[in-house]
């Protein structure tokens, strides 16, 4: 199991597009991926739960990658964080 | 016979038998089944899932190719709603569990998702809890396996009359032998109704309570130019309407011949004839229309329903691609006009609730108390006008005196040093115009015209300033009157204002796309008018086969008359003369 604190960094928080890429690149993969902020977890792999976390700008969120193919899920995630969805300039 | 009166929300007239819409029975509390159902619910509801995705597929790939990206994009959204694993599991384990229907583990799952929802402050992520309850719907539409029944029903060209209907829905309409629609809820600018104008079909909506009035089988007609519903018309309306379908058909095909003409007048007179633009509806029609520009792009919707303000990126990606469409023709941006009806969700500064919001702290007067947003706005129009050839306007909204135009230009001037300083340029000057629709402008209009390259007279504002109307406010409402001397003379005088200074004028409210008042408009000698795209080709018509001699005389005797009933008989007979 991999865990990995990430923190948003994109202007616009976690809204409808980035938690539809969120999720999506999670489903790609077999592992088991969580997502907690504050006292909330929920599984990376539903838009609905993502979304639900209503992640703004500046907060940070606990990332858990459990399974086979862990690793490459925990630098797929982390990539998509780090280029702030693509959304600026 | 017996008529109700709605919103028309898309035009043209639909006759025949009504057919009523049934309205799916969604919330079931606790509908419980016997322990040996469970695996035939679980797998009712894998089937509605596997249907409903189907069914979202082909939607998206319609609404892409009428609408375009916004739309198609909600559709992708609620495709992952549905094969999300919270409300898979959910649902199944309900029905496992405790024995509940499909429909009852549905609807549960969906009421604990929406609480859940609920619970978070920000407004955003709260509205998304109606985009669950869409996808609720269509799944348990999708479980009761004899849906399509309805549909196959009907065998002949009818008028649907529904309680209210999804955008999803009534792409599918003209397939199943709908030539219109009626609906109790919605309004003019819901996605249903531009979704009928795009495709043609006559709508009537927020008719209150017509689905309880309309019996199957009923003959009824579908006014959508006058927002009416007439239920068992007597025979001659039944004629009038057939006649009024007949004059429809004529003028739709002579419009089609005169696309590529100049807007002129008989005698010879050229104006200006360009659309209001929306990024979010065009469709294949709008782009085979040959105008002179983009007269309006509103930009309040970048602002709406997000989370915090839009990127420069953005804002800039929307204008670019919309200047594109225009080539070398101009594209008139207008700053946000945000406050009174339009108020995005984010905070903003020094903002608090306005009582009286149209009289309040909107339009250019929100952009000065939070000068970050009008920065961001104008550098990415800015950014637009060094990659393209389009000639760029920016239009002012809710300017009162010239320290306001003053400001804008300042900030429009520190923005275009910035990108000196990385070498960028605009291809063309960029023009900054105002939005003339606060009265006071209009009477001192000769101390603000040096400071500004054009103007546009915001003609829905400014009637109901000038006449002191909320037009919103139902006891008063009927008073507001485009035919008001008042009216006619304030716009007289802006545009004789403007032509002593030699700067252009332009209309861009409902005034310039109403058929009967555009003899008056260019008798005036407005420069250019701008339309809505469906208007264009009917106001393109009017206009050439108009004598500008005539509309001149015309409008100089209502510029003496001393009542709103002698002006309209001006126009009547206008009118009258040029039908004939």
């Amino acid at each position: 199991m991999i865990t990995q604190e990430i923190k948003i960094t994109n202007r616009l928080g976690l809204h409808a597009r980035p938690a539809a890429m969120v999720s999506q690149t999670a489903s790609n993969f077999d592992c088991d991926i969580k997502i907690a902020k504050d006292q909330v977890e929920i599984n990376a792999k539903s838009i609905m739960g993502v979304m639900m976390l209503a992640a703004e700008y500046g907060s940070t969120l606990r990332l858990s990658f459990d399974g086979k193919d862990e690793k490459e899920a925990c630098q797929a995630l982390t990539k998509l964080f780090a280029n702030k969805f693509n959304e600026e300039i | 016979m017996f008529v109700i009166k709605g919103i028309p929300a898309s035009p043209g007239v639909a006759i025949g038998p009504a057919v009523l819409l049934p309205t799916a029975d969604f919330a079931v509390a606790n509908q419980h089944v016997d322990a040996t159902e469970v695996k035939n619910e679980i797998g009712k509801f894998g089937r509605a899932v596997e249907k409903t995705l189907a069914d979202l597929d082909a939607n998206e790939k319609k609404l892409r190719e009428t609408l375009g990206g916004e739309y198609a994009n909600l559709m992708s959204m609620h495709k992952m709603i549905v094969q999300d694993p919270m409300l898979k599991d959910a649902t199944v384990t309900k029905i496992k569990n405790e024995h509940l229907s499909a429909q009852a583990a549905i609807f549960q799952t969906l009421q604990e998702l929406a609480a859940s929802f609920d619970k978070v402050s920000d407004p955003f992520f709260k509205e998304r809890r109606n985009d669950i309850f869409d996808v609720g719907k269509r799944l348990v539409g999708n479980l009761q396996e004899n849906k399509g029944a309805f549909w196959a029903s009907i065998r002949r060209p009818s008028v649907l009359i529904a309680r209210d209907l999804f955008p999803s829905d009534t792409i599918n309409l003209q397939e199943n032998q709908i030539i219109g629609f009626c609906t109790d809820l919605g309004g003019k600018t819901s996605h249903t109704a531009i979704l009928a104008q795009s495709l043609k079909l006559p709508a009537v909506v927020a008719l209150s309570n017509a689905a309880r009035q309309v019996k199957d089988g009923d003959t009824v007609i579908v006014d959508g130019e006058n927002g009416l519903l007439i239920i068992s018309p007597d025979r001659y309306t039944l004629a009038r309407y057939k006649k009024t379908q007949r004059e429809i058909k004529k003028a739709e095909s002579l419009l089609q011949t005169i696309n590529h003409l100049p807007t002129v007048t008989s005698d010879g007179r050229n104006f200006k004839l360009m659309v209001n633009f929306d990024p979010r509806t065009d469709t294949k029609e709008n782009k085979k229309l040959i105008t002179d520009g983009l007269g309006l792009l509103r930009t309040e919707f970048l602002y709406m329903n997000i989370p915090q303000p839009p990127s420069e990126l953005e804002q800039y990606q929307i204008y670019l691609s919309t200047a594109k469409k225009f080539d070398m023709r101009p594209v008139t941006i207008r700053l946000a006009d945000l406050g009174a009806d339009k108020m995005p969700d984010f905070p903003l500064d020094e903002f608090d609730k306005d009582n009286n919001p149209f009289m309040g702290c909107r339009g250019i007067r929100l952009f000065l108390k939070n000068p970050d947003l009008m920065r961001t706005q104008l550098h990415a129009i800015v950014r637009t006008a060094c990659e393209v050839p389009a000639q760029i306007k920016i239009m002012i909204p809710m300017v009162s005196s010239v320290e306001e135009v003053r400001h804008v230009r300042d900030a429009l001037n520190q923005a275009l040093a910035e990108f000196a300083k990385e070498g960028k340029k605009p291809v063309n000057k960029i023009a900054l115009g105002a939005m003339i629709e606060v009265p006071a402008a209009a009477i001192a209009l000769d101390g603000m015209i040096g400071d500004i390259d054009f103007l546009s007279i915001g003609t829905n504002d400014l009637i109901q300033y000038l006449i002191a109307v909320d037009r919103v406010n139902p006891e008063v409402a009927h008073m507001y009157d485009p035919c008001h001397p008042a009216v006619l003379r304030t716009i007289h005088q802006i545009i004789q204002t403007a032509h002593q200074r030699g700067r252009s004028v332009s209309i861009c409210g409902e005034i310039a796309s109403d058929v009967k008042m555009v003899p008056m408009l260019l008798g005036l000698e407005v420069d250019v008018l701008s339309v809505p795209p469906r208007m264009f080709l009917r106001i393109k018509n009017r206009i050439r086969n108009l004598n500008f001699e005539a509309c001149s005389d015309t409008a100089q005797a209502a510029l003496l008359a001393s009542s709103s009933e002698e002006i309209r008989s001006l126009v009547e007979q206008m009118n009258q003369d040029e039908d004939s």
